[in-house]
């Protein structure tokens, strides 16, 4: 802030900077004002857990007795326990079913829906209404859709001669059950958000490559796609971050199971830490779970911000 | 998902420190009248529990009691945090598997100068019962009830089968050929062509009523009885070591996985696997099963979905060494924490005396802890045609009770999963036994 202000040696320059000053601080203390309350609750419900949860990782605790100190035990024992391995590989395992076939769905559906379609904005209704919808019971009524004896799927699946599997318990199908489920959630505020980053293009971009006779693909590839890549940059980073979270659907659905199949991070820090109390142990997993998402964030900020445009004007 | 999350974030942090600031307890004091918190996880047990609390709110109009319901599986996890957040409910059903851990932290009251200073008379518990609850002369609960496991069956299923309910006594099994037990289930499961189990064409890929149902999270309500029957003990001694890995107890894994995969007489696992599985009374109701293992307080809930003397119960069948059966009761418990000492006292003793015991007994719901009341019970069952003396029978016969271990949460978790791969077929009983035994044992200190 202050590099901006350029010093002028009369006394009438000294005026105008201070005056200058004086509105800078009233409108960055209002600015603190109106942000107060989202700090306030920022910082209480957010950085002081994170700062807790860190704390409590160095102990050991079963959230009743008395906590004891143990150092960096938590984060050896983690390191050396193959079930937290499996869970990091479920948790990236969901990530990787999960992100490209959202995204790409969602691309699909937001390009389809930027055209003036009948109907169109009832779709986008549609489209998003899974995501207006409570996960859980998202989830008891998918696990009924997927019952392997009374669940439509199967009973179509019959109907052709397919005898379908045991999809949440079988350990092959498991996760990927519970991906397309959340797939089919999430899509629709994907592409909510893309089809306003389409919506933000200009026309004349469009219309100037016409007149210089690209095809369809070609304004795909060198308009459309680099300047979607705002929006492109904001939902893969906010749905990566939510899918290396995904912990109701698994909870609902199959309970980390059969077997381990669905043991995704969060799970297992829930499990250690509210089945077996294991409050310090699961602190170091839920450290281990933000470095995770932490070191993901960072690649993709990187990647995309060399490649970024902000100004279409 | 990344709002969603904030958002639930945000909720649990906001819970969490109000929790911690023992805030939000709900249990405070409005107009003089006290409202105290009763956690339990049986919603079968709740409406005559519910109505029994209502004449104790009539005979102390300033205390209100506000009853909160949770599954088996999210109590324990729920009532843990509480305790840990000092938010825990004024007075709660207490197991003898997360007893000694409670006992441990002092989230319990001892009740034993409150019994001295009431005169409370604590003989007309069953001692059995009473005796588990003492430490060091220290009383952390009164005995809320007592339950051994059965056989539930749907009258019509065995009128079909040209079974009659004598037919079920007497069976036996064994681990090499399943015995007349096994022969018995089999004539209770039919395919959709008509076919029973022990007929030729029998189609085991579409059947549409098998013999038997079973859904257990621990064990109790299934593996745990075979094992007693085939001479397992789980446990080298009370508190000791598991000792799944015995063949006895292997034994009795493979017998519950046979019937479901090699004998094809019990509802597969996709369908009854806890804790998504729809609960027995539903299964046997629906008439998915003839008959279905499960435990007393399970009456009211099949009585519901098979009225008008649409089941019976028989004893379980006999195994290699004998019958037997898993003997359990709860107590209830006040909150060490509670800011009503005193209330939560008096909901107690309303809870653990004659007269809301016999109503809770009258209305069927459970085996009263109070055993001159048992009869109370029994008749009301006989009044609507079921007997039900079987499972009395089976208390004074061979019991085993609930494993006493301090790995009870380990055991828990582990075993939901291990054994839902073995009802599946995905893991063979020798090695889940092995695992079990492994991993309950790696959490005893």
């Amino acid at each position: 802030m202050i590099d901006n202000i350029t010093y002028d040696r009369s006394v009438q320059g000294h005026r105008r900077v201070e005056r200058r000053l004086a509105a800078r601080v009233r409108a960055v203390a209002e600015a603190y004002a109106l942000l107060a309350p989202s700090l306030v609750g920022f910082l209480l419900f957010l950085v002081a857990p994170i700062f807790g949860v860190a704390a409590l990782s160095l102990f050991d605790w079963n959230l009743m007795g008395a906590p004891s100190f143990v150092g960096l035990d938590n984060y050896r024992e983690l390191a050396a326990d193959p079930e937290v391995w499996r869970a990091v590989l479920n948790t990236i395992y969901y990530v990787v079913l999960n992100i490209p076939a959202q995204t790409v769905l969602a691309l699909l559906l937001a390009l389809a829906l930027n055209r003036r379609i009948r109907g169109g904005k009832v779709l986008r209704v549609v489209f998003v209404l899974p995501w207006m919808a409570m996960p859980v019971a998202l989830g008891i009524i998918w696990s009924w859709v997927f019952d392997p004896r009374y669940g439509v799927v199967n009973q179509a699946l019959g109907m052709v001669g397919i005898d379908g599997p045991n999809w949440l318990t079988d350990p092959a199908w498991a996760m990927p059950v519970i991906a397309s489920v959340n797939v089919w959630q999430y899509t629709g505020y994907t592409m909510l958000i893309l089809l306003a980053g389409l919506q933000a293009i200009p026309h004349t971009l469009y219309e100037a490559a016409a007149i210089d006779g690209t095809t369809p693909m070609q304004r795909f590839f060198m308009i459309t796609l680099p300047l979607l890549r705002p929006s492109l940059f904001f939902v893969l980073v906010t749905n990566t971050i939510g899918s290396f979270q995904i912990f109701d659907t698994v909870f609902v659905m199959t309970q980390g199971g059969p077997g381990g199949a669905t043991d995704v991070l969060n799970f297992h820090i829930y499990q250690q830490g509210f089945q077996l109390f294991r409050s310090g142990y699961a602190s170091a997993l839920a450290m281990v779970l933000f470095a995770l998402i932490l070191l993901v964030t960072a690649a993709q900020f990187l990647y995309f911000r060399k490649r970024t445009v902000y100004d279409f004007s | 998902m990344s709002r969603k999350i904030a958002v639930s974030a945000v909720a649990a942090a906001a819970l969490l420190s109000l929790a911690a600031c023992g805030g939000g307890d709900g249990s405070d004091s409005t107009g003089g009248a006290v409202t105290l918190r009763y956690a339990m996880w049986d919603e079968v047990q709740k409406p005559p529990i519910e109505q029994s609390i209502r004449e104790f709110e009539k005979a102390h109009p300033t205390i209100k009691v506000q009853i909160e319901l949770n599954n088996w599986n999210d109590y324990w996890s729920k009532l843990q945090t509480q305790l840990a957040g000092r938010s825990a409910p004024d007075v709660f059903w207490d197991h003898v598997s997360y007893f000694p851990k409670f006992s441990k932290e002092g989230v319990l009251t001892d009740l034993a100068p409150l019994i001295a200073q009431d005169k409370v008379d604590t003989s007309i518990y069953d001692a059995k019962l009473a005796e588990g609850w003492k430490v060091d002369g220290k009383v952390y609960g009164l005995p809320k009830d007592w339950d051994t496991i059965g056989l539930f069956y749907s009258t019509k299923a065995l009128k079909e089968a040209g079974l009659t309910p004598a037919d079920l006594d007497g069976l036996t099994w064994n681990p090499a050929d399943g015995g007349t037990f096994v022969k018995a289930l089999q004539k209770l499961t039919v395919d959709e062509n008509g076919k029973h189990a022990d007929e030729p064409g029998f189609d085991p890929k579409k059947v549409k009523q098998y013999g038997l149902a079973m859904q257990a999270p621990t064990g109790q309500q299934d593996w745990w009885n075979f094992a007693l029957q085939n001479g397992c003990t789980l446990q080298d001694k009370p508190w000791g070591r598991w000792t799944i890995d015995q063949p006895a107890c292997v034994q009795a894994i493979q017998f519950v996985q046979d019937l479901r995969l090699k004998y094809h007489v019990a509802v597969p696992a996709t369908v009854t696997n806890p804790p998504n599985g729809p609960s027995l009374d539903q299964v046997v109701g629906r008439g998915e099963a003839a008959a279905a293992m499960d435990g007393s307080w399970m009456l009211r809930a099949f009585d519901t979905a098979l009225p008008g003397g649409g089941f019976g119960v028989a004893d379980l069948p006999a195994g290699p060494i004998g019958k037997g059966s898993v003997y359990n009761g709860l107590t209830e418990a006040v909150y060490a924490g509670t800011k009503h000492p005193k209330e939560a006292w008096e909901l107690l003793k309303w809870l653990t005396s004659e007269r809301h015991q016999k109503a809770v007994a009258q209305a069927g719901a459970v085996w009263p802890g109070i055993p001159s009341l048992n009869d109370v019970f029994a008749d009301a069952w006989k009044a609507k045609g079921v007997d039900v003396t079987g499972f009395k029978k089976a208390a004074e016969g061979t019991t085993m009770g609930y494993p006493l271990t301090e790995a009870a949460d380990v055991y828990n978790v582990k075993a939901l999963d291990i054994f839902n791969q073995v009802w599946l077929g995905q893991l063979s009983p020798q090695n889940a036994a092995q695992k079990i035994t492994t991993e309950a044992n790696a959490a005893i200190k």
